[in-house]
């Protein structure tokens, strides 16, 4: 499994912790354990993604920044240069990942 | 407003052509029971729900089977990327080609194109949740016929994450629906429409 592979296994994790918390929340959204649990998931994957936008591309348009984003040149079109990083990357639905 | 995650959220890494396995998942994109209809069944109606919490859990789940269909679309995508011109033959996807070659098209696995007829937006709070229960259990009931007879585990993985999808929303919607009886009078729940009455017990 390639480094890019392995971290976003973590954020798909981490993602589906975060969202599974959120439908639990909205009928039980005074349920501190779960409560807590959201707050550390959440804070997680919001790192997770931001290391994720930095190596490889973002996976949200909030972390699209052209001036850090991707230092990795074997997903972008545009190696070592300024661009819109949305771009970059392979389409969810094509695998291989 | 909606903000695109370019992820699927359970990854799907197929690499063995079967359009005869495609033309039945394409179900789950556009059939009775699949996630099209499911969405869009939650999505519409969160609106009228009287209850803001349970407006707010129709807005999670709809999201997160727009993320479901992405997933069944990714399966019949990969399942038919690689397609031989031998291959779109298969009975049973060789009519799909014709008309749609290799693209995504919602219709059933009998060729019925998607129909908002699927699902029901009724404007009221106790027969909109029935209907979402049934519609989850009836999803289910569809992911297990396909496991049954699907045997490539690629295919079956991302479908089995799926399945399990349904029984929390099952549950989730259960909890809701006790929490809307709780605000009516237990001894008449159908003594007015929550939604069209605007008139709910205070909690």
């Amino acid at each position: 499994m390639t480094e890019r592979t392995q971290m976003l296994k973590k954020i798909n994790e981490i993602s589906f912790a975060v969202n599974d918390l959120t439908l639990y929340l909205d009928t039980h959204p005074t349920d501190s354990a779960a409560l807590n649990a959201f707050s550390k998931f959440s804070k997680e994957r919001t790192n997770l993604l931001n290391q994720y936008a930095e190596q490889f591309e973002p996976l949200t348009s909030d972390c699209i920044c052209p001036d850090t984003n991707n230092r990795s040149s074997s997903n972008t079109a545009y190696p070592g240069q300024r661009h819109f990083t949305w771009i970059d990357g392979p389409l969810p639905w094509e695998g291989g990942m | 407003m909606w903000l695109y995650e370019k992820r699927l959220q359970y990854p799907v890494n197929i690499t063995k052509t079967c359009p005869k396995t495609a033309q039945l998942i394409i179900s789950q994109f556009g059939g009775p029971d699949g996630e099209l209809a499911a969405s869009m069944r939650y999505l519409s109606q969160r609106y009228t729900m009287p209850c803001r919490q349970i407006g707010g859990l129709l807005t999670d789940i709809g999201t997160e089977e727009l993320g479901h269909l992405e997933i069944i679309c990714a399966i019949v995508y990969q399942l038919t990327c690689n397609l031989t011109p031998e291959q779109a033959k298969t009975a049973g996807f060789d009519a799909y080609y014709i008309d749609h070659t290799t693209a995504l098209w919602p219709q059933a696995a009998g060729g019925v194109p998607y129909n908002a007829c699927e699902f029901q937006s009724k404007g009221d709070a106790v027969t909109d949740l029935h209907e979402d229960l049934a519609a989850e259990q009836k999803a289910r009931t569809t992911y297990e016929n396909l496991i049954r007879i699907i045997d490539d585990p690629q295919v079956r993985e991302p479908l089995r994450f799926l399945r399990e999808r349904e029984i929390i929303h099952y549950q989730r919607f259960g909890e809701a629906l006790e929490q809307v009886k709780a605000r009516l009078d237990s001894k008449n729940f159908y003594y007015f429409n929550p939604e069209f009455d605007k008139q709910m017990l205070s909690e």
